[in-house]
């Protein structure tokens, strides 16, 4: 479908767009980049570039559920996620100027409540799904987690044995991004048996 | 599981897009029905049947086995 692959292109020509300005900033910048543009830049990077493999392998979104339902879901989901965009920066930034602990905990759970609408916003979707795009969802958030599991377990075994060292605060935080990536690797095997 | 969902569609002139809005299902799980890569639960084949006037086991075909 034509529509699908241009959406497609530009995202891959804005992902390596980003990609070529995080790297050659970075060498031409004397001393590179400050690390939070250059983080930024590199996070657009991925973002566009698997955007671009999602919009090829998945079926149209058009085409998985009524007009009135993915119309809910944007309205509900992209706020929620524009949110947490600002405040993670916002609490990423407060934190390096704040001491006291109770406040410094209130800062770091500024994001929590936009993440929560997200989710919220997500399980609203695979409620009012049809019945076989539920099947689908079910499916894919199911097999993702128990990947991500097995990933953690693995991980655990090894870190108790101190073969490795991953710090607490990061393997905390990336179950959440792990599984949700997972779950569009999973969703592009499991929706393609029904297409 | 076979159907005559897709012949039936057609017989109406609706596109597989017109007929998911009718049964307020997605266009993708219409082609998997008519495709035979999935059976629709008894309330959803109750609505086909319902919207195209016919018993459902004049619609939907147990496969030989």
């Amino acid at each position: 479908m034509p529509r699908i692959s241009r959406v497609s292109r530009n995202f891959t020509l804005a992902g390596l767009a980003a990609l070529v300005v995080a790297i050659g900033a970075g060498r031409l910048v004397p001393g590179g980049l400050p690390d939070f543009v250059s983080g930024v830049l590199y996070g657009l990077a991925i973002g566009f570039l698997l955007g671009a493999v999602l919009k090829a392998r998945l079926p149209d979104p058009c085409d998985t559920a009524t007009p009135a339902l993915r119309r809910r879901y944007l309205r509900e989901f992209v706020p929620a996620m524009a949110a947490y965009v600002v405040l993670v920066m916002l609490s990423v930034w407060l934190l390096k100027r704040v001491d006291a602990p109770a406040l410094r905990a209130v800062v770091a759970l500024m994001p929590v409540p936009a993440v929560a609408l997200a989710l919220r916003a997500i399980m609203r979707f695979i409620r009012d799904a049809d019945e076989l795009q539920r099947r689908i969802e079910l499916e894919a958030v199911s097999i993702a987690t128990a990947f991500v599991s097995l990933g953690y377990l693995t991980a655990g075994f090894l870190q108790s044995a101190k073969v490795i060292d991953v710090p607490a605060s990061a393997a905390m935080i990336w179950v959440f991004p792990l599984i949700c990536l997972s779950y569009a690797f999973v969703k592009v095997a499991v929706s393609r048996r029904y297409a | 599981m076979d159907s005559r969902v897709r012949e039936l569609r057609e017989a109406q002139g609706w596109s597989q897009g017109e007929l998911a809005e009718r049964l307020a299902v997605s266009r993708q799980t219409i082609n998997a029905i008519e495709t035979g890569k999935y059976d629709p639960s008894l309330p959803l084949a109750f609505r086909i049947a319902r919207l195209f006037g016919h018993p459902i086991e004049a619609i939907f075909l147990p496969a030989a086995e």
